[in-house]
């Protein structure tokens, strides 16, 4: 049997090339800009091929409860159920399911005859079990906020039927497992493997399996030869067309840009804004996917410092051309997002509240008057009994801000201090940012992140209150207010969906009114696919890339 | 462009000195711009009234023009007034980073020169192993320990540059060490450090006067480097090598926002590069 390797001699190519240097990627592109020929889409399907992905971040597992790990876990684990393009819930390895009257028993009839990879059964109890630890351990910091305190219990009734039991209805507790999070492993593996085995190599029944994990590089995939478990939203039916998935890490965006005009990749992701209209002119199919959930807003620390005043968060807000400075910065591809809770395309999205606190600085200075910061120090930055209107600014730089979203950052800052407000922007690494460094309350003023999730009850995770016994740690605005606590509860719980709307809608005005957190733009996923390759697409709750359906073409 | 008048009168001072010294046109060239970059660092208010900060929304990306001679960059803010206001910082790294290297050169050198014998093994042990580790390395981990800063990358260059200078320094030291007026010096009863001080260190150091200046442009590149990698300085600060960090996106749509600073940086390398050698010429003339 002839390697597709073989069959394609410029695959092999491009192996030759993988470790070109970025300047000579970037050469090549000028090159390539001179005389680019269009390939016609429409050719002759190839089984078999590598494809080569480049995307930005690499994460410290390959599953885990960041959105970036739920991106390439998705790749080897399935879910028990999907979402559709329309939102609704579909089936995958639960081909149907039974919500008791009370809201509080979900009955999943699973796929039959469905194994992982190592060979262990995929049911019922396999499906507990991962539930089971969902809650109960740290296999996955996020499955276990999405679920907590509703999650009760899971247990297999039979081989192909499992229960999942909740302490209060939480009717969106299905969309909510349709994120890539809820991505079910081998129990065998989970018990019998180290942790840094299942972090490297988890085992699930996906359609591809992880072979290798070049750390700093790539992360190798193979097909899974014997998958029968695609989601009912898959374009074909049975394993992968592709042998082998490449799963690049190319944090620099000129490269990114300039691998897949080269050839060197098939598809990237986070195309470059700057490259964006180039890239829709130039490639078949591009992808641009505006996440649901916690859009990339400000965390505004209500707890210490110059925030505490309520006035000054409304004026820091208005002080600045938000709307602008993103539009601008992001060359109009990515969307402003004034609604500090949920991104516009989370269902229940409250749009009046997004128009809230306008670029009026007139506006912001008369808040930060009547706030009795009225003096001015040399700089111009205003003062109040002796102490200057200044706040730190923390950024993930690089993982969270692209240079693209940094300079967004810098252009208010600039306006900002117009008003006479002193913003500093301290830029922080992934380990700084996450290993704790920035986690106490006097470290930071603001800090602006995402966090997606195809449903409004990320408004739960998010703005839970700390309490003693369960202290909320995602709530970086370090906001405690109990009137937004029981409407997001009555809302989480409520039935009726035209109710749970009009609650959630009310929790997003409550935070906006409050401006316990402040809007900047909606987080994306975007892609761009050389024409030689077809049918790569992002599922719906996340923007998960799927590569199981796509083939190459001659 | 009326902004950067004043400063043009600067370069044509020195020139009518030099011409008196019979000067070439490619070190008058480079003292012009030299010059021009000193005024940039030390008022920079001077050749622009703009800020460099300054956002502009709807200019933004806009190609060099009258009004905006570098362009603008993807905010709008002017490259030239960026340029301009970042010569400051970036000299500053490089005059820092090449006096921290030429202390510890000279303490080093000096040490090993003069003490010989085991602690001369040692040094020079030492230099050859700090020799042998590449610069950036040791840059990156200086980075990683302290956090990326101005005063980090002065450090950073500065101990990266200082095995070189300090081998130079030794050699000097040696050299000068034999010759007769220090034997005399000595022989005419003056102390150990007198003769040091008044004699040894004057004559082994004028020839590294020029290397010194080299060794500026020098540090001003590798400085740039590491901030081009997004080790150096946070934006928005204009340091040069920031720019070219900030300009790298738009490398294939916008080219002044790379190509316009890139030139600055190697304009002045190569400007300071000229006035070093000549200054060795003459230094090495003045010596015969």
């Amino acid at each position: 049997m002839s390697s597709p390797l073989q069959r394609r001699p410029h695959l092999r190519r491009r192996f030759r090339f993988a470790a070109t240097a970025a300047g000579l990627a970037l050469a090549a592109q000028a090159l390539a800009a001179c005389g680019s020929t269009e390939v016609d889409g429409a050719g002759d399907k190839v089984d078999g091929g590598v494809i080569t992905y480049a995307h930005v971040q690499e994460p410290p597992c390959i599953f885990g409860g960041w959105i970036q790990q739920a991106y390439i876990s998705r790749q080897v684990l399935d879910g028990l159920v999907t979402q559709d393009e329309d939102g609704s819930v579909k089936p995958w390895l639960a081909t149907e399911w039974e919500i008791s009257g009370d809201g509080l028993t979900y009955t999943f009839t699973l796929k039959d005859g469905v194994e992982f990879t190592d060979g262990t059964p995929l049911d019922a109890e396999a499906v507990a079990y991962n539930f089971e630890q969902f809650e109960n351990t740290d296999l996955n910091g996020t499955a276990k906020v999405s679920i907590d305190p509703y999650y009760k219990k899971a247990r297999a009734i039979d081989a192909t039927h499992v229960e999942i039991s909740l302490n209060k209805p939480y009717p969106q507790f299905l969309t909510l497992i349709t994120q890539g999070y809820f991505g079910i492993q081998s129990p065998t593996a989970l018990k019998t493997r180290t942790k840094e085995e299942n972090c490297e190599q988890p085992i699930g029944s996906g359609a591809f399996t992880v072979e290798e994990w070049k750390k700093g590089e790539e992360v190798i995939f193979k097909k899974n030869p014997d998958y029968t478990s695609w989601p009912s939203t898959a374009k074909h039916e049975g394993p992968a067309y592709v042998d082998e998935l490449h799963w690049k890490f190319v944090a620099d965006g000129v490269s990114r840009y300039a691998s897949l005009t080269t050839g060197q990749t098939d598809v990237i992701y986070e195309v470059p804004t700057v490259n964006w209209k180039e890239a829709e002119q130039r490639f078949d199919t591009t992808i641009r996917y505006i996440t649901p959930g916690k859009p990339v807003s400000f965390f505004i620390n209500t707890q210490q410092g110059v925030f505490t005043d309520k006035l000054v968060r409304q004026a820091f807000a208005h002080g600045a051309d938000r709307k602008g400075a993103v539009e601008t910065g992001f060359h109009g591809v990515i969307p402003y997002e004034g609604n500090p809770s949920v991104s516009q395309s989370t269902p229940d999205y409250n749009d009046k509240a997004a128009d809230a606190y306008p670029f009026d600085q007139d506006r912001a200075n008369e808040l930060l008057d009547e706030a009795g910061w009225t003096e001015r120090n040399d700089d111009g930055v205003r003062t109040k009994d002796g102490k200057t209107l200044s706040a730190k600014l923390v950024y993930g730089a690089g993982f969270i801000f692209t240079s693209e979203g940094a300079t967004i950052l810098q252009a208010l800052q600039e306006q900002w201090k117009e008003i006479g407000f002193d913003v500093k922007l301290i830029p922080a690494t992934m380990a700084e940012l996450w290993g704790g460094k920035f986690s106490d309350p006097s470290t930071y003023d603001a800090m602006p992140s995402y966090w997606t999730s195809p449903s409004p009850a990320i408004l739960w995770i998010v703005w839970r209150p700390s309490t003693e016994a369960l202290p909320n740690f995602n709530n970086r605005s370090l906001y405690d207010n109990e009137e937004l606590s029981k409407v997001i509860q009555a809302a989480n719980s409520e039935q009726d969906p035209a109710k749970a709307t009009a609650l959630y809608e009310q929790a997003q005005q409550i935070i906006q009114d409050d401006a316990a957190g402040i809007g900047l733009y909606t987080q994306n996923t975007t892609m761009a696919v050389a024409d030689n390759l077809k049918d790569v697409w992002v599922e719906k709750s996340q923007g998960e890339p799927i590569f199981s359906d796509a083939y190459f073409v001659e | 462009m009326s902004a950067l008048a004043p400063s043009l009168r600067l370069p044509v001072v020195g020139l009518a000195r030099l011409t008196a010294l019979r000067a070439r046109p490619s070190t008058v060239l480079a003292l012009g711009f030299v010059g021009l970059v000193v005024v940039a660092a030390v008022a920079p208010g001077v050749l622009t009234d703009r800020s460099p900060t300054a956002i502009d929304f709807p200019s933004a990306l806009a190609a060099p023009s009258w009004s905006h001679p570098f362009g603008t960059d993807e905010v709008g803010r002017d490259l030239l007034t960026r340029v301009i206001h970042g010569a400051r910082l970036s000299l500053g790294i490089g005059l820092g980073a090449t006096a921290l290297a030429m202390s510890i050169a000279i303490v080093l050198g000096f040490a090993a020169a003069l003490a010989g014998g085991i602690v001369d093994t040692l040094i020079t042990r030492v230099l050859e192993v700090a020799f042998a580790f590449p610069a950036l390395l040791l840059a990156l981990l200086l980075i990683a320990i302290f956090g990326p800063s101005a005063t980090t990358q002065v450090i950073a260059v500065g101990i990266g540059s200082a095995p070189g200078y300090a081998r130079m320094v030794r050699g000097q030291v040696l050299n000068v060490r034999q010759a007769g007026y220090i034997e005399a010096a000595a022989a005419l009863g003056h102390g150990r450090w007198t003769v040091i001080r008044r004699h040894l260190f004057p004559n082994a150091m004028r020839p590294l006067v020029a290397v010194v200046t080299l060794g500026v442009g020098q540090s001003i590149v590798w400085a740039s480097s590491l901030a081009f990698l997004g080790l150096g300085i946070a934006p928005p600060n204009p340091e040069w090598g920031a720019l070219l960090d900030a300009g790298r996106l738009y490398i294939t749509t916008s080219w002044w926002l790379e190509i316009l600073p890139g030139l600055v940086i190697v304009v002045f390398a190569v400007s300071v590069t000229t006035l070093g050698r000549t200054l060795q010429r003459r230094l090495e003339g003045a010596g015969r």
